[in-house]
């Protein structure tokens, strides 16, 4: 803490010095037609610093290595500094200055912390996971799995195509994080939006492919077999309420969480996003999570 | 074009299998038929639209009528139940501020709490 010793030794300084001044005047350094006056004057006015100060300043004058650094050169100097004592309003400044400055640090030091107890607290034993292994396929037809989000912060979210008001909202609102991530980030690969439907029996590669491209063309949509997808709800904690056996042609509605998944590089889980969050609170989540992450100098995919 | 139950010929079948869900712009739509459904309910004072079908439809059969063309059965079901739903988690959050209100003036009365 650099900036508050200076601070401290330049106060200890002032006072020395002050002493300093006030011994000086009657010493034989004085030219010797003004000693009557001066005398008197000096007389009047180290009595009332001596007074103040004598105990705390005269046993730190004997440690000091700065004093008699300046001895005040006029009488006028040597007023104001006894008028105002070892105080100025520089001092006070730079004081009050520095003690914001600090508290400011520490807050920063202290939400960074925090996110990182939060980041940390999945990883290691003993610790309820969420999120790991799956094999599902993207909107291609392609085989996805939970490698291939390894090296990237993803953001994952459950939902299905039929969903009647909650998923349409809240893909919108994951549209806009997305875009607001990037321009922050200027990362097009770091941040890996995906959406994994609770609904494989209508939910095909296709489906979600013309449903995704109404939302954001980054949004990565997966499906899978019966089983699989009920696997990765579990992995993730989810609550999977979809029907085994629909008829074709059947009509249903599938509950679920709704909650987005922050998952960081180590595909381990870092924060929820839910209902109450806006576009811009969320992505300063995530922002946050990610320059943390850049600041460690942790490995990120970026190809 | 309203939304078609899936029946013979359907249009909402995907090529490898799959259900096309409804697109933007019919959940637009629907929410949008949903909306002036409900304010016909508000105008004659109807909260359930399930329990009380019967007077929904007299009452609100024009919107009724569109809200079923806009939307799908289990859609339709869902806005209902939710309407209800929210309706009671709303009054429930009242009672309870009132609840608290009151006990803090009682409180306050008995100068347990400083005023």
């Amino acid at each position: 803490m650099s900036p508050s010793l200076k601070m401290a030794s330049g106060l200890l300084g002032r006072a020395t010095r002050q002493l300093a001044a006030v011994e000086a005047i009657p010493s034989s350094r004085t030219i010797p037609i003004l000693r009557s006056t001066m005398q008197c004057r000096s007389y009047a006015q180290a009595q009332r610093p001596r007074c103040q100060n004598a105990p705390v300043s005269f046993i730190r004058n004997q440690f000091s290595t700065t004093a008699f650094r300046a001895r005040a050169k006029t009488m006028g100097q040597l007023r104001q500094r006894n008028s105002t004592g070892p105080f100025s309003w520089k001092a006070a400044a730079l004081f009050i200055l520095t003690g914001a400055g600090m508290m400011l640090y520490f807050r920063v030091e202290k939400a960074r912390l925090e996110r990182k107890r939060i980041a940390e607290m999945s990883k290691g034993v003993g610790r309820p996971k969420v999120g790991g292994p799956f094999v599902l396929k993207d909107t291609d037809g392609k085989e996805f799995t939970a490698e291939d989000l390894k090296g990237k912060y993803a953001f994952v979210y459950f939902g299905f195509t039929h969903c009647p008001d909650i998923c349409p909202d809240e893909l919108d609102k994951m549209a806009e994080i997305i875009d607001k991530v990037k321009e922050a980030t200027k990362d097009d690969k770091l941040f890996l939006p995906v959406f994994i439907t609770c609904d494989p029996a209508r939910d095909t590669p296709q489906v979600l492919r013309e449903y995704l491209k109404e939302f954001h063309p980054d949004i990565v949509g997966l499906t899978g077999t019966y089983e699989q997808v009920k696997h990765v709800c579990k992995q993730y904690r989810v609550y999977f309420s979809t029907p085994r056996d629909v008829k074709p042609g059947e009509d249903y509605l599938v509950d679920h969480s709704i909650y987005f998944y922050l998952m960081d590089p180590d595909n381990d889980f870092v924060e929820c996003i839910g209902r109450q969050d806006t576009p811009e609170s969320a992505s300063k989540v995530i922002l946050e999570h990610i320059n943390d992450w850049k600041r460690e100098g942790r490995p990120l995919k970026t190809e | 074009m309203g939304w078609i139950p899936w029946s013979s010929g359907d249009p909402n079948k995907a090529s490898d299998g799959g259900r096309i869900a409804p697109d933007r712009s019919s959940r637009a739509r629907c929410w949008e038929a949903r909306d002036l459904f409900f304010s016909c309910l508000d105008r004659n004072d109807i909260l359930d639209g399930i329990k009380n079908d019967k007077e929904a439809r007299q009452k609100c059969g024009k919107e009724v009528a569109e809200f079923e063309a806009a939307c799908s059965q289990t859609w339709v079901k869902y806005f209902k139940e939710k309407r209800v739903m929210e309706y009671n988690r709303d009054r429930t959050i009242q009672r309870i501020k009132a609840e608290d209100a009151a006990k803090v003036e009682e409180l306050k009365s008995k100068g347990q709490i400083p005023k």
